[in-house]
């Protein structure tokens, strides 16, 4: 039973950081409908900067966290306005292909600057074992855990209770009837695009001082984001957490029963799943749009 | 992904080449991952390629030409190795193939050599059933699996006292074969296995794994695992609090190893065929020229990239020639002193001669703890 608890607190942890890794992803395409395949290079641009400023420059933890979050604020935002911009309402392939194109540019130019070592971001947190009953885990990971709880929480709050979180969502129900009431729309394009850049940024941020970051590791995150914004119904906020917490929990406990070693086929057999059974996720808003 | 696009390294390095067509030179291919997870093993294989072209070209090359690398990006899979071997053999018409870590990928490129008759030698694939395919234009300068756990598996059992052994190995042919031929020697010794798993290429968190490892009562833990993996499995394992004893084989006497590690590296036991701390006047040279050009010690794979290149040139200056038939021949008549011991091949064109060592890592130091020849 004590192998239950500590691969069910394991899963729940890893959960959590799957939901964080997928929140900017499903975030642009719930409110955008662009499906961003820069994503994952967003949360490696995150993860670099964290460690050059933490681990090489010696700056403060929280600190160099406000400044990834502003530089992927206007990174984003400066993305949003030279670049998807240009082919907003061509349909959907011309920003599958852009953003395609970007990740490989992100990618390919950090492996330049950075080269192929993997780094970690310095943390301030303790990883030493903290042992609660008969479950295992490390101060470094339950801060992350309520770090990011305050982030999803911080994001869910700006987008349904301020004004700018209901432009955004007006912009995305109706652009024109948003522009009548005098929503500056492409603004709100910008600064859309900017928190989900923020939100990956955080993640590549957060997630770098336990695991590692390296330039190419980007591809990876992506798949994964895209299994929890699949399972979670994409585009939704609720959903995402749901998805991500479900994933880590089923790996987890299919690897810990059963074997370690096919344990990403997991996450594809649920997207499967989902797809076959209710194929707009277990959160779908099919009615969001106008 | 969609991202089989070729690493700007790579490029530039090509673009170098192209310019410096001008001149005949005499070419060599080398098929390293640059992107994905094994990417900086990669990498370091070719700073000791590159290490020991310059040092030839410094003395002027071979047969009186220039020696020109070309560096390819194989990803570590086999589609993209392929690939990268058609495009070095038909473009730039090299005169030898270096290369491709992963196994997987190596034996892919084995069928393009042997059908273009470009002699191919591997200084990393250790899956023992790569030179037991008869194809006569591939050479290995480095262990199999079987060879390195034949060496280690009786210090293992009897000096470690390992009773009750957890196999864990990254799932490839690498991983899988290695965790085979570790538990097959050391159950032979009276050894029980309790546990035997694989994980992920880039696989991030361990918990799990670790979690299985602490329930299943082993006293050593067995794994095989490059440096990005590895290094996370124990610190992960610290973090946990777990006091498993761990031996590795895969890049864990590595300078970089030991510092993404930390002092979680302390106390693990590596079989490695090569580590900076051997004590040969040819590797002290080595390391010197190897720090003075990277800032950094050498592991494993810069030494398979310094060999490896070494060999191949020793090959075609004893050939005198590049005609393909003759470099092969002269590759069987191999007798190079490298920083790891003396290299010949066998008539499978398996390497022997050379040391293979047990090295315990010791705030960021491999000490030699034992050391073996691997003999004919």
């Amino acid at each position: 039973m004590d192998l239950f608890f500590q691969l069910l607190a394991n899963g729940l942890v890893t959960g959590t950081f799957y939901a964080l890794s997928a929140l900017g992803l499903t975030l642009v395409f719930g409110l955008m409908r662009v499906v961003n395949f820069a994503h994952g290079e967003l949360y490696v641009i995150g993860g670099l900067l964290g460690w050059a400023l933490t681990a090489v420059l010696g700056w403060n933890y929280f600190l160099t966290l406000l400044v990834v979050i502003l530089v992927l604020g206007v990174g984003g935002y400066l993305i949003d306005q030279v670049l998807i911009a240009r082919v907003r309402g061509q349909g959907e392939e011309p920003t599958i292909l852009l953003t395609i194109g970007l990740s490989i540019f992100i990618a390919n130019t950090a492996l330049l600057i950075v080269g192929t070592t993997p780094v970690t971001v310095a943390s301030p947190f303790a990883s030493k074992p903290l042992f609660l009953g008969p479950v295992v885990i490390t101060q470094a990971r339950l801060m992350l855990v309520g770090v990011c709880a305050v982030l999803i929480g911080g994001a869910n709050l700006l987008i349904q209770r301020t004004t700018l979180g209901r432009a955004m969502r007006a912009t995305f129900q109706d652009t024109m009837a948003a522009q009548l009431v005098g929503i500056r729309t492409a603004h709100i394009y910008g600064l859309t695009f900017a928190l989900g850049a923020i939100l990956a940024g955080a993640a590549g941020m957060l997630l770098g001082s336990i695991y590692v970051v390296e330039p190419t590791i980007g591809g990876v995150i992506s798949l994964k984001a895209f299994v929890v914004f699949i399972l979670g119904g994409m585009g939704s906020f609720a959903g995402a957490i749901v998805g991500g917490l479900i994933l880590g929990v089923a790996e987890a406990l299919w690897g810990g029963y059963v074997a370690t070693g096919y344990v990403d086929a997991i996450g594809f057999a649920l997207v499967i799943l989902t797809l076959l059974v209710r194929p707009y996720g277990l959160f779908s808003k099919r009615a969001e749009r106008a | 992904m969609l991202k089989a696009c070729l690493s700007i390294a790579a490029t530039s390095i090509i673009m170098v080449a192209t310019a410096a067509q001008a001149q005949e030179t005499i070419k060599i291919g080398l098929i390293q991952p640059l992107t994905g997870s094994v990417a900086y093993n990669g990498k370091t294989d070719v700073n000791g390629a590159t290490l020991a072209v310059d040092a030839r070209n410094a003395k002027g090359g071979v047969m009186g030409k220039k020696i020109d690398l070309v560096v390819e990006d194989g990803q570590c899979r086999p589609a993209e190795s392929v690939n990268a071997a058609e495009k070095l053999i038909q473009r730039d018409k090299v005169v030898g193939l270096i290369g491709a870590f992963c196994s997987s990928a190596t034996l892919a490129i084995m069928p393009v050599a042997q059908s273009n008759k470009i002699p191919f030698i591997t200084g990393v694939s250790s899956a023992p059933s790569l030179t037991e395919k008869g194809n006569s234009w591939f050479f290995r300068a480095t262990e199999t699996d079987a060879l390195l756990a034949k060496s280690f598996a009786g210090i293992l059992v009897n000096q470690l006292k390992l009773k009750k052994v957890a196999y864990i190995g990254v799932n490839d042919d690498f991983g899988r074969g290695s965790v085979e031929e570790f538990e097959k020697q050391m159950t032979a010794l009276g050894a029980t296995t309790v546990m035997k798993e694989y994980f992920e290429h880039g696989t991030t968190d361990f918990y799990t794994l670790l979690t299985k490892l602490k329930a299943s009562g082993a006293d050593g833990a067995f794994v095989s695992a490059e440096t990005q993996d590895g290094s996370t499995f124990v610190k992960q394992k610290a973090e946990l609090g777990l006091e498993t004893k761990v031996f590795g084989v895969g890049s864990w006497a590595t300078a970089d190893f030991m510092k993404l590690a930390g002092a979680a590296a302390n106390g693990i036991y590596a079989a490695v065929p090569y580590a900076s701390t051997m004590k040969t006047p040819k590797n002290e040279a080595f390391v010197k020229a190897y720090e003075e050009q990277y800032k950094v010690a050498p592991g494993k794979y810069s030494a398979a990239g310094y060999n490896t290149l070494h060999i191949l040139v020793d090959a075609i200056a004893r050939a005198g020639s590049t005609d393909p038939d003759k470099v092969r021949e002269a590759l069987h008549k191999t007798n190079y002193d490298g920083p790891n011991g003396h290299f010949e091949f066998d008539d499978k064109g398996q390497a022997t001669g050379f040391t293979v060592v047990l090295v315990q890592l010791e705030n960021g130091v491999p000490n030699v703890t034992a050391s073996n020849t691997i003999g004919h």
